[in-house]
């Protein structure tokens, strides 16, 4: 078999190699050293094979012996080859390390990187430090090992590893030099690190490296970016003239003529502006970026890749930088992109990501995007073989259909659309399964009719199933896009919904570990009870579980989302029926433990506006004025101190509460002129006792007095007496509801 | 190269009042020619930068003391590189491949599409010197992993083993990867990756010139007959047919 065959010729070769390696004579090594690094350069293969052969460490050991015999080294002749075999040796051990993670990994365990470090660079070596090429090669070496994500974490907190960095960077050689760029690049991660770097002043080095060769000034770029980034307060002290030169060296190099430069740049420059509000924000250098990054999407290599993840970090959030992107027909150009077909997954998932930003809030580009078909594309994408692609689609999905107009006239919920996404919800990783909830949780929101289809193709039946999952992100996902499907939801729709979730899983979720899955699963149900008189009767399902632990968690609850959400349901079912109402009631007035009142005087009271006039909302729907036993229930209120912290609210800050106070006092007020009845102990039920008992009255009351009526003429079947008092405003209204407030008097104090 | 430009846009000018093709005389044309005035150190430079580009150190190093035109590339880095392209050029890939690792070892293993020719190269010179055998073995050991690696050189990869296929090689429909060209294509190839690595434009700016030359001309031909340069070797005016 011509494999065999190969590997065997291949397996004699390195053998013989790797024989002549552990010679003693230094000739042969250095003749053997150099025809594997010819060998490996380029080949893959071959340092797979190599490595199996254990070539590293051996490689590693000559290296070892050369630098001690350095030292000891008497003629100039046997001076020349030891520095060959340094400089060999490390070219190889660079070699393995150059793209090539298991290379990297036999090179680190090795410990070649500090031998090449000790043994090329540092600076106690006088002999070496003639060899130019010796520098050099541990240099390009160390440089191929550090552009690995496996490379060993160097430590800036060290005094002599930033002096040791800064002597790199300080060093004439452009390897050298590019080393400590590529150090910094690779190892600066924490605000701490950037700022010592910053305070160390490399910045200045770094900007005149910009002015050096291409490794220079690419490395430095790196570097730049890398120090500033995610880090306003480094960005802050960037002041004084060094800046401007600075950026204007960067703006300048945007327009360099190799694309990874050009791309290095923008990226630099991207960064700086997005950790800083101050710097590069006219209109001129943004434009020039968003078109730099449009034309770099040609590249057809790597650079064309990463390009439209820099064009993503460009614009996201920034709805300015969105907006002129659109103006250059940015969306067109990505189209364009898309088009080509058979892209690689990573210029797939950038492009993807980039349209989703794109559309994540202008309704002109959704409506662009709409218009050339793109969707056609993305569903396309729903089924890519890489789950970063997938999960792309689902987010630029999930932009595009936020499109309230398309939203409106259905343009998603169809089933090329929703098959696909359906699908996802079961996809073996969890990123897509998230991304695709995203999408679905705004396809749902259907103002037609056609959330059936959704149903009818399964989705309920997963969504309830995710909302089980043991991820929290997944069971939260899960429930907003149940909230969105079930709002506004026929009867019939909703039926199915509930049917599948049923009561006790929906009082599970309402008591979840996670606080937002609370809040999610609140809010589900409060669109669920929401609208007609039927829906409500959901909430008392299984013994009315899932009232229960609605009022039991507002009892608990520390986070306003979820009171807020929690009071809108208590308040959605207050407009139901008398029976609905009073259960309510009842859960506002239990009191938690250790409270002294009810929860819902916390809410009335809380800063967050959107809890008080939620607060606010369920009071007004329990005092509505065509309830018959609103009377009733105003005076629980009463007593239990709601309503006059209600009457406190009637200059709130906020215009909804402020409202809505306004329409509770009205309702308040038109009980006024119903009955009062008062009932007190059977020892003073005499009519002397009666009328002071009228005076107490009179002073909580607001009206007038007209009707005593004698407590003894009452039929009497309870041991309370009463007395009624019809309190008239005036003499057109007359109502002849009745509200009853108790109250204890005590024999003697009348 | 502004000639040109001026004169186009005089024509257009003109173009609005004639749609006809307008003639230029040759007397009309030289006039024109001498007018526009191109300074000595531009002309010297493009020629340093083009000798310096392709290699010729020698032809530069004289240049430089006659026209005393300072290169823009260290002319000692210019004998490496130019070991590297004559190996290419001469078909002697391994030495070349060799030296190149010597002066930069980062070019080659950073650069697959480079790499892949090179050995592509070396297959065809096995082959050209007759040595199926050492070609099958080396296709296979060498030429198939590339292949392996990297879907995009597969097809390449095909061609160049179908050399293997035909007994007539010289005839055969891939035979022209055994042309010289071919050696001179990879040769290019290699020394603009050194340049590259140097952080020096690969291309001479010469053939640009030539090309925006002809470029000019082709676009004129469809507003005007002028004195066109056909040959671009002797860059005679010959007449415009009438």
């Amino acid at each position: 078999m011509p494999t065999t065959t190969a590997s065997a010729v291949c397996t004699t070769v390195g053998n013989n190699i790797l024989l002549r390696l552990t010679s003693g004579e230094r000739d042969v090594k250095l003749k053997a050293l150099r025809e594997l690094k010819n060998q490996i350069i380029g080949n893959r293969t071959k340092k797979l094979s190599f490595l199996k052969l254990g070539a590293v460490p051996a490689v590693a050991g000559i290296l070892s012996d050369a630098v001690s015999a350095v030292d000891v080294a008497d003629n100039d002749e046997n001076d020349r080859i030891v520095k060959d075999i340094i400089v060999q040796s490390a070219a190889v051990l660079g070699s393995f390390a150059c793209g090539f993670e298991a290379g990297v990994r036999a090179v680190l365990d090795a410990g070649a990187d500090i031998l090449i470090q000790r043994g090329c660079l540092v600076e106690e070596m006088p002999l070496l430090k003639s060899y130019m090429e010796v520098v050099d090669a541990g240099a390009r070496s160390l440089k191929m090992i550090y552009q690995s994500k496996m490379a060993p974490k160097y430590d800036f907190l060290q005094e002599e590893n930033m002096e040791f960095l800064l002597s790199l960077l300080n060093n004439e050689s452009e390897n050298v030099s590019g080393l400590g760029a590529s150090i910094i690049s690779h190892s600066c991660k924490t605000s701490l690190e950037q700022k010592l770097l910053f305070d160390a002043g490399v910045l200045k080095r770094l900007t005149s490296l910009l002015g050096g060769s291409l490794i220079q000034r690419d490395a430095s770029l790196e570097s730049i970016a890398t120090i500033f980034k995610n880090n306003p307060e480094v960005v802050s002290q960037f002041v004084g003239p060094d800046t401007g030169r600075t950026l204007s060296c960067i703006i300048e190099i945007v327009k360099d003529r190799f694309a990874r430069t050009r791309l290095l740049a923008s990226l630099c420059l991207i960064v700086i502006r997005n950790a800083s509000p101050c710097y590069l924000q006219d209109v001129g250098i943004k434009t020039k970026l968003i078109n730099n990054l449009l034309e770099l999407l040609d590249d057809p290599g790597r650079v064309g890749d990463e390009a439209s993840f820099a064009f993503s970090s460009l614009i996201a959030e920034k709805e300015d930088m969105q907006k002129l992107a659109f103006e250059v027909n940015g969306v067109d150009k990505l189209y364009n992109h898309l088009q080509k077909g058979s892209l690689h997954p990573r210029r797939f998932e950038g492009i993807l990501l980039a349209l989703a930003d794109m559309c994540s809030k202008l309704e002109c580009c959704r409506s662009r995007c709409l218009s050339l078909q793109v969707l056609k594309l993305v569903v396309d994408a729903l089924a890519h073989d890489s789950s970063d692609v997938r999960s792309a689609a689902c987010m630029c999905l999930r932009s595009v259909s936020r499109s309230i107009k398309n939203l409106s006239a259905g343009s998603f919920m169809n089933e090329t659309i929703v098959i696909p996404l359906v699908r996802l919800l079961d996809d073996t990783s969890t990123a897509v399964q998230v991304a695709a909830l995203g999408a679905i949780s705004n396809i749902v929101v259907d103002f037609t009719t056609r959330r059936s289809t959704f149903i009818r193709l399964g989705g309920v039946k997963l969504l309830v199933q995710l909302s089980k999952s043991m991820d929290s992100t997944i069971r939260l996902n899960a429930l907003r896009a149940l909230r969105n499907l079930i709002f506004l939801a026929e009867d019939k729709c909703k039926e199915e919904i509930f049917m599948e979730l049923t009561a006790s899983l929906l009082a599970s979720l309402i008591c979840d570990p996670e606080p937002s899955v609370q809040e999610q699963a609140l809010a589900l149900v409060r669109n669920l009870v929401d609208g007609r008189i039927n829906s409500v009767e959901y909430i008392f399902a299984e013994d009315g579980i899932i009232l229960d632990a609605v009022g039991r968690q507002l009892r608990i609850a520390s986070k306003a989302e979820i009171e807020i959400q929690g009071m809108y349901v208590l308040g959605n079912v207050a407009t139901g029926k008398e029976s609905h109402k009073e259960a309510v009631m009842d859960q506002l007035l239990l009191r938690a433990e250790n409270k002294a009142q009810s929860c819902i005087i916390k809410f009335l009271q809380s800063n967050d506006s959107r809890l008080r006039t939620a607060a606010v909302w369920a009071v007004l729907n329990l005092t509505c004025s065509s309830s018959p036993g609103s009377s009733g229930r105003l005076v629980k209120l009463h007593d239990a101190g709601i309503v006059s912290h209600v009457k406190n609210m009637v200059n709130d800050p906020c215009l909804d509460v402020k409202l809505r106070v306004k329409t509770a006092l009205e309702q308040f007020n038109s009980f006024d002129d119903s009955l009062i009845l008062c009932i007190f102990s059977p020892a003073a039920s005499n009519n002397k006792a009666s009328t002071s008992c009228l005076q107490f009255l009179t002073v909580r009351a607001v009206g007038e007095l007209s009707h005593v009526v004698d407590p003894s003429s009452k039929e009497e079947e309870s041991i309370a007496n009463y007395f009624r008092f019809s309190m008239k405003k005036n003499k057109k209204k007359k109502s002849t509801r009745t509200v009853k407030f108790c109250f204890d008097v005590p024999a003697d104090s009348l | 190269m502004s000639l040109f430009w001026i004169v186009i846009r005089q024509l257009a000018e003109i173009e609005a009042m004639a749609m006809s093709k307008k003639v230029i005389t040759r007397e009309e044309w030289e006039k024109k020619l001498n007018d526009v005035k191109i300074r000595k150190e531009d002309m010297n430079k493009l020629v340093m930068n083009f000798l310096v580009t392709e290699g010729y150190v020698d032809a530069a190093e004289k240049f430089r003391m006659e026209s005393g035109t300072e290169p823009d590339i260290d002319l000692a880095t210019i004998t490496d590189r130019m070991a590297v392209k004559k190996a290419v050029q001469c078909g002697n890939v391994e030495d070349a491949i060799e030296k190149v690792n010597d002066l930069n070892p980062e070019i080659l293993d950073t650069n697959p599409q480079l790499f892949f020719h090179l050995q592509q190269q070396r297959l065809i010179e096995l082959i050209r010197n007759g040595k199926v055998e050492e070609a099958l073995e080396f296709a296979q050991e060498e030429l198939a992993p590339r292949g392996e690696e990297n879907q995009s050189f597969l097809e390449e990869l095909e061609r160049t083993v179908a050399l293997l296929a035909f007994e007539d090689v010289s005839n055969c429909p891939v035979g022209d990867l055994l042309d010289i060209s071919q050696r001179l294509k990879t040769a290019s190839e290699v020394n603009a990756a050194i340049l590259t690595s140097q952080s020096h434009e690969k291309d001479p700016k010469l053939p640009s010139l030539l090309k925006m030359l002809l470029w000019a001309q082709n676009q004129l031909d469809e507003k005007a007959a002028y004195p066109r340069i056909n040959d671009l070797a002797t860059a005679t005016l010959e007449d415009p047919a009438i």
